[in-house]
């Protein structure tokens, strides 16, 4: 206990160990017992990681960095304030510019800090890769901060040690490297975009020659890069203008929700489908793709194919396309002009319809998109049918790659052979998680242990740091600097809001120790950018990057690559296609966890998978007709066929069961997994996601879903051919949030398309008189509310909503909303405030899907105020529909007579088990609720209110349009939710309410919803339509 | 139920009658209500010698059993108020299930009782007068099951006080238009009034038994009980005066308790509640459940207490008379809802019968359908009516189904209403078993403590009933009063 306290209030010294008695020397269990009574109130706070004293340390640490927008001054803890920081307002959140690091991109973020506290993150509207939005990544990364499975210090084959102690060692093996001239010396990063971590990497590189740095990224964008090398001879990266292209070709690419920069992809789609009149203007999505994205989802037409046959989609695409006049290239032409059998019969108009508009519509902007699923040579045609039809600058741009070295699954494997042959002496692991997510060929963790010193930098213990030597513990991006540049090269600062809650250090600041150096993270940083600052006064600069989020002109130049024919060709004629026979197993990014790294977050985990609305697991997707084949059932699951739906197949009487598949390589390698049925998968595809499985990702994280690592090989990173699938034995609960995937002839999320739109703009209405439903009401409307102030409502663009989630975890963070757990979902407990629904429309085979995300509808007439018989929800005079949590007794009669049951009860008390570090993320403005009281979306309430005062305060009884944001709206990257006052005629919400294809859900009950929806529109191709 | 223990205890031969005597059907001659008995005294012995004879073996075991359910109630119930409702299966959107389904079965059942003492009273349906102290106490004690759930149901139990409009600091006033508000009233007026209906009847009894009474405790008790009562004159028009004030004021309660708590449902917007049937619906639902529970409970006490020449043949084959009435209009209600969904054209509406019905709950549904829209009709033949056993089982199969009716109603709705994406299902849990067995161990405790500790048969009712209490019971000509030693008897006078 002695040295542990030491330890909390002293700097990292390793304390020499005092002692006051002898009974304290000898650390008995009644001496232990007689410190803790000599304190009788919160003296056991001490030996608690984050306890009070520490906190408060902590938290005036980060208020006097607050204090100062970013320039730090030396960490000294303090308590109370005696002066008062000069911006400082208690109560009043602040926001800071950071950036949030991820997928070979960055997010800009404006974090908002309450006392110290970061608390809830949102887009940077300067930055071009969020335009202001955050998905649901960057949204749920803050969770992660407050981790309490975060380790607190450096582990040595988990005996604790000091910062002191693992720079000492970091220091040794760097003299120890230096006399080689670093060989034995690797260092391992992610596929990270750091220039402070690439500028000390390349230091030590350049001081050390023989130390070898490897990158590698389980879901690594490797296939891009050598996709242009292949077509250009550069290793570029591509950054893709969606808002300029007016048909859109994704080969297997889910640009809008995991490839690439998605957020900005995202709004780019959605700007091209945006419809303000009884006219439509709209861009084209075509979609080739074996599992079903996010951006499946979003197509205008949609091509189910196996995986192992897109690249056969991409020639003949691009054959077609020559074969329209367009010139390819010499030589690519006799190439291309193969047959191409393809499984789907509807494959060849498709590509025939594709091809054709891509060379009318060239003048107005197309773009193809290849997935990184894709072997690069996809890419290189990819990207030659862009720029060969003119869209060089416009729909695309090309910048020189972050770093072109390789971060592929051979880099790794190179590494891993190095460690098995006993080359490597001491391992440096940057973040990352190998053991868990390297190429099974590689075997790892076999590896590691021929590594005499392996040192692993990780937030928590993870598989790698377990079979590591040495465990650093890493700091979170929001408590320690660093930067990062986007996808086009835009540098922004990661600053951080609060001091390291675990004494983390970075990445950067681990090579700084190797290199024998001991600058912080904040000098390493500034050193980076303040050899490249413009001249003139450098801080001032700095505060204006800092302040903005971003580094302005740093985005990398643009270049004009010119294609290489001849390397093309020789790559095309090398290029075999996979096997057509067997079953293909296909890998995922997790739309949880991404490559396992979110394991231990519960609001992500507990998120809803776009498309399968699976949470706290992953499974192994199979379409309906490869299920059948196999003989795999799957409990409650319906598809809208003809004849309308059909009874749910019911397993063992259980709602969430699933059966088994078990899955065996060639070599005979087995996993046994839980099957779940996805229509519109294509056939014989098994569809799995990564990052499940992990046995050391903390209490959340570890144990859960399966983990298909075993499978994935360097030669198979992306798909596996020949895959015996059969069905296992037993059966398997799925947490699903939706169980019921089709909307019955239901007139709930409508949609029309072009043609039917613009004959009749108003075609909602005929869906909704279809049911010859008449609104009724007792009351005449003059006894209704009148509405004088504002009129609060929401409008929800269906046809710019992409489903992808952010909106719900944007509310989770606003509004302190607790998770429950895979049991809580399975009893349908879950308790997101807004959620998304998806519906599936047509066969089964070639389903479609539509999002609707449904929050509160804040009914005018609203069914639950009737009920309450305490009178515990309440309309405003601004029509909001008002949850009084301590009125509330429970009844639960407001959720049964919700017809939109977006009423959500606390069964339990859901936060009492909440860590006291987790409560620091609490929104103070946010009532966190107890168990018994029924909870709902209530338009973010209190940023209306905060809203109000500050109008107030400016003699304003109006709050003006875009004062108020919900977290949703913020979060949206489509801005397809839009907030405001239905009193105002300027304001977006009565502009998009007038749009003739408005309409309220479920208007036929009366309940007069002020969230309100507008029609999707697709636009599908009338060539291809009339088959 | 073999009661041979308790039997051996009767005097050898006591209460045997002609078994002919029930058979006779003549529509001249009504057969007596009682049967057996020579005089007001039997009747005395008869009733009062439940409560005075020896405590039974059998009567123990039940009642340990009994309260050991009760004891899993109240285990139950602490597991929900220390951890909450999660401990039940409820989920969004299932957020009543198991515990308003047991608080309308348990209302419905006390109907029977209600009915037999206020309508059958006005209506001079003198067979009742067997059946009905019973049939008020079932009432009460159903009741007080019933009252569990409104109060443990809730999110905060601790706070449910504040469904009753009590001033407070807070200056909130409970909301009126809330159909939960109105059950307030309703249950409680229902519980009180039947409460003071079913005391007013014992008061004549409790003073027999406290006149019989040899030990001092009872005397002081049954004294207390019988509020003085001396059997004067007096004392016997009041008690008719207010009885039959209390029986005015009930009546109106055996159509509005049922008819406010389907109106829980009925105002609501979901498929499959938003119905104007409910009201009468639930009523004929309620009496029925009611007296087929009235049946079960007076077939067991009539076997274990040998009351056959109280509770005839006759009796039995009113009750099921009634039972088969009250069935048929709920069948009617059925098919009548189905109708309705296919006439209305409303889509949510046909969508939500047709899944009663085909949907993943179809067991409920056709289990419902069965056991109270089918079986029943077997009582359209006389010699099921009048069969002991078969009334017996059928009496069963409507408690069964009655209770599925109403977890059809309250579940089967709630579960796909609007939004498919919404929809859900509901699987009971442990605490959801356990609270509703619980309900019958607190049921039969309390039913055979009275059984026990009060007379279960109104003695002086069925004393007014039997021909002695005619004046000119034994003058055919009716032209001259008789005046035999027992109605001294019957005025419980003892000399």
């Amino acid at each position: 206990m002695s040295e542990r306290a030491a330890f909390q209030y002293g700097t990292d010294r390793p304390a020499k160990k005092q002692w006051r008695s002898l009974e304290e020397y000898a650390e008995t269990e009644a001496f232990q017992e007689a410190v803790k009574n000599e304190f009788p109130e919160g003296a056991a706070d001490l030996v608690d990681p984050v306890g009070r004293r520490s906190f408060i340390g902590l938290m005036g640490a980060s208020l006097g960095l607050a204090g100062l927008t970013g320039c730090r001054r030396p960490l000294e803890h303090i308590l109370p304030y005696q002066k008062r920081p000069p911006d400082l307002i208690p109560g009043r959140p602040m926001y800071f510019a950071t950036a949030f690091p991820f997928a070979g991109t960055a997010i800009g973020l404006l974090v908002e800090s309450n006392e110290g506290r970061p608390t809830k993150i949102e887009g940077n509207p300067a930055h071009p890769d969020s335009l202001g939005s955050a998905n649901h990544f960057a949204q749920g990364s803050i969770l992660d901060l407050y981790d309490p499975d975060r380790s607190p210090e450096p582990l040595e084959r988990f005996q604790k040690r000091s910062w002191d102690q693992a720079a000492a060692l970091l220091t040794a093996r760097g003299a120890l490297a230096a006399k080689a001239q670093g060989a034995g010396l690797w260092i391992l990063t992610e596929a990270h975009r750091s220039p402070t971590l690439a500028r000390k990497l390349l230091e030590l590189t350049r001081k050390w020659p023989k130390a070898r740095v490897i990158r590698y990224d389980p879901l690594t964008r490797r296939n891009g890069r050598e996709g242009a090398h292949l077509a250009f001879g550069r290793r570029l990266e591509l950054v893709p203008a969606v808002e300029k292209a007016k048909m859109i070709v994704s080969l297997d690419s889910d640009f809008l929700f995991s490839d690439g920069s998605p957020v900005k992809n995202a709004r780019g789609f959605a700007n091209g489908r945006r419809i303000s009149g009884p006219k439509a203007d709209l861009n084209r999505l075509y979609v080739a793709e074996a599992g079903f994205s996010v951006t499946g989802a979003n197509a205008d037409h949609r091509l189910r194919l196996r995986n192992r046959e897109i690249p056969l989609v991409a020639f003949a695409l691009a054959r077609a396309v020559q074969q329209r006049g367009v010139d390819l290239g010499p030589g690519l032409a006799a190439q291309l002009n193969v047959p191409v059998e393809l499984s789907e019969p509807t494959a060849p108009k498709w590509i025939a319809a594709v091809a054709d508009e891509l060379v009318q519509r060239r003048a107005e902007g197309v773009l193809v998109l290849a997935g990184q699923r894709q072997p690069p040579e996809v890419h290189a045609v990819a990207q030659l049918l862009d720029i060969a039809l003119g869209q060089l600058g416009r729909t695309v741009r090309y910048v020189q790659a972050f770093d072109e070295t390789d971060d592929g699954p051979e880099s790794l494997l190179a590494l891993a052979s190095a460690m098995h042959a006993g080359e490597v002496q001491t391992l440096l692991v940057l973040g990352g998680n190998p053991v868990h997510d390297a190429p099974a060929d590689a075997r790892f963790q076999d590896a590691l242990a021929k590594v005499p010193v392996s040192i692993h930098l990780a937030p928590l213990l993870d598989e790698t740091s377990r079979y590591a030597t040495w465990h650093l513990n890493q700091a979170h991006y929001l408590e320690q600097w660093s930067d990062v540049r986007a996808e086009d090269g835009t540098a922004s600062i990661v600053q951080p809001l609060i001091a390291p809650l675990f004494d983390g250090r970075t990445d950067a600041e681990v090579v700084e120790l190797l290199l024998g150096g001991s600058a912080r993270a904040y000098e390493l940083v500034q050193g980076t950018w303040s050899a490249q600052a413009p001249p003139g006064p450098f801080e001032a600069g700095w505060r204006r990057s800092l302040n903005d989020g971003v580094i302005s002109e740093t985005a990398f130049p643009l270049e004009t690559p010119a294609i290489d024919p001849a390397g093309l060709v020789q790559a095309l004629v090398a290029f075999t296609a996979a096997p057509k026979a067997g079953f293909e197993l296909v890998f995922f990014p997790d739309a949880h966890r991404w490559d396992g790294r979110f394991a231990n977050n519960g609001w992500l985990t507990e998120m809803a998978d776009p498309m399968t609305t699976i949470t706290w697991d992953n499974a192994a997707l199979l379409s309906p007709k490869t299920a059948a084949a196999l003989g795999i059932r799957l409990s409650g699951t319906t598809y809208e066929t003809p004849t309308g739906g059909a009874r749910p197949d019911r397993l063992n009487y259980d709602h969430f069961a699933t059966e088994m598949l078990d899955l065996t390589l060639a070599d005979g390698t087995k996993l046994s997994m839980p099957a779940f049925i996805q229509p519109g998968l294509a056939d014989d595809t098994i569809a799995v996601t990564i990052g499940w499985g992990r046995t050391n990702a903390g209490k959340i994280g570890s144990g859960k879903g399966f983990d298909v690592g075993p499978l994935r090989r360097s030669t198979d990173f992306w798909a596996v051919q020949n895959v015996r699938a059969v069905k296992g034995s037993g059966l398997y609960k799925l947490a699903r949030t939706q169980e019921h995937n089709v909307m019955e002839h239901r007139p709930l999320a409508v949609e029309a398309n072009v043609a039917e739109f613009e004959k009749n703009p108003r075609f909602v209405d005929e869906e909704v008189e279809k049911l010859k439903l008449v609104p009724l009401n007792l009351f005449s409307p003059k006894d209704a509310m009148k509405y004088e102030g504002q009129k609060w409502g929401m409008v929800i663009d269906l046809g710019t909503c992409i489903g992808c989630q952010a909106c719900t975890i944007a509310c989770q963070a606003e509004n302190n909303i607790p998770i429950v757990g895979k049991e809580g979902v399975l009893f349908g407990r879950e308790m997101h405030w807004i959620r998304i629904d998806r519906y599936y429309t047509g066969e089964p085979e070639e389903a479609e899907a539509i999002y609707q995300p449904v929050p509160c509808m804040q009914c005018e007439n609203a069914p639950c105020e009737l009920v309450c018989p305490v009178a515990a929800t309440q309309h405003s005079e601004e029509g909001l529909n008002e949850m009084v949590y301590n009125r509330c007794v429970g009844t639960r009669y407001c959720m049964n007579n919700c017809p939109y049951k977006v009423r959500r009860f606390n069964w339990f008390n859901f936060n009492r088990d909440v860590p006291e570090l987790k409560r620091m993320q609490f929104n103070p403005e946010v009532t966190v609720r107890s168990r018994g009281v029924m909870e709902k979306c209530t338009y973010c309430v209190q940023r209306i209110e905060e809203a109000r005062i500050a109008a107030k305060r400016e003699q304003r009884n109006e709050i003006r349009e875009g004062e108020v944001i919900p977290a949703c709206a913020q979060s949206c990257p489509t801005n397809a939710i839009v907030f405001g006052d239905y009193n105002d005629p300027n304001s977006m919400v009565s502009k998009q309410t007038a749009q003739p294809r408005m309409y309220k859900l479920l208007n036929e009950l009366n309940t007069q919803p002020r969230t309100r929806y507008l029609a999707r529109i697709k636009n599908p191709n009338p060539a291809l339509e009339s088959a | 139920m073999s009661a041979s223990p308790a039997q051996a205890e009767l005097a050898p031969g006591a209460y045997e009658y002609d078994q002919s005597l029930t058979l006779d059907e003549s529509p001249a001659t009504r057969p007596p209500l009682v049967l057996g008995a020579k005089n007001f005294h039997d009747i005395t012995e008869q009733v009062s010698d439940i409560v005075e004879r020896r405590t039974p073996r059998p009567w123990v075991l039940l009642l340990v059993a009994a309260i050991s359910l009760f004891l899993v109630l109240q285990g139950s119930l602490y597991r929900l108020v220390t951890t909450g409702i999660g401990e039940w299966g409820n989920n969004s959107p299932v957020g009543w299930a198991w515990d308003i389904t047991g608080f309308v079965f348990w209302i419905g059942i006390g109907h029977a009782g209600t009915l037999i003492s206020a309508i059958l009273f006005l209506f001079r349906q003198k067979w009742r007068t067997s059946i009905n102290r019973a049939a008020e106490a079932m009432t009460l004690f159903a009741v007080a099951c019933a009252l569990i759930y409104p109060v443990f149901h809730v999110g905060r139990p601790w706070l449910a006080y504040w469904l009753f409009p009590l001033p407070n600091q807070m200056t909130m006033w409970v909301n009126f238009r809330s159909p939960l508000m109105w059950d307030v009233f309703a249950v409680n007026t229902y519980g009180t009034v039947s409460l003071l209906f079913w005391f007013t009847g014992l008061v004549p009894d409790v003073a027999m038994l406290r006149d019989r009474a040899v030990t001092r405790g009872r005397q002081i008790v049954y004294g207390i009980l019988s509020f003085g009562w001396r059997g004067s004159h007096r004392n016997w028009l009041n008690y008719e005066k207010a009885y039959l004030i209390l029986a005015g004021i009930s009546t109106p309660l055996v159509l509005s308790v049922h008819t406010v708590v389907s109106m829980d449902f009925a105002t609501s917007v979901i498929p499959g509640w938003h119905t104007t049937i409910f009201p009468p619906y639930f009523v004929a639902g309620a009496v029925y459940s009611g007296f087929a529970m009235v049946m079960t409970l007076m077939l067991m006490a009539r076997r274990a207490y040998r009351l056959d020449n109280l509770i005839t043949i006759r009796h039995i084959e009113n009750m099921n008379k009634i039972i088969l009435a009250t069935g048929a209009m709920v069948s009617y209600s059925y098919i009548m809802e189905f109708f309705i969904a296919y006439y209305s054209n409303d889509p949510y509406e046909r969508f939500h019968f047709i899944n009663r019905e085909f949907g993943p709950m179809w067991w409920a549904g056709w289990t419902m359908f069965t056991c109270n829209a089918l079986i029943p009709h077997l009582f359209w033949f006389k010699r099921i009516r009048r069969s002991i056993l078969a009334s017996f089982i059928i009496s069963i199969f409507v408690n069964i189904g009655m209770w599925f009716e109403r977890f059809v109603i309250i579940v089967s709705s709630l579960y796909r209403d609007y939004l498919p994406s919404a929809w859900g299902y509901f699987h009971p849990r442990l605490v959801d078993i356990t609270t509703f067995g619980g309900t019958f161990g607190l049921f039969f405790s309390l039913f055979l403590l009275f059984s026990r500790y009060l007379p279960m048969i109104a003695a002086s009712e069925i004393k007014g009933v039997m021909p002695e209490a005619n004046p000119h019971a034994h003058d055919p000509t009716g032209e001259h009063a008789t005046h035999g030693p027992d109605l001294l008897e019957a005025a419980h006078v003892r000399t």
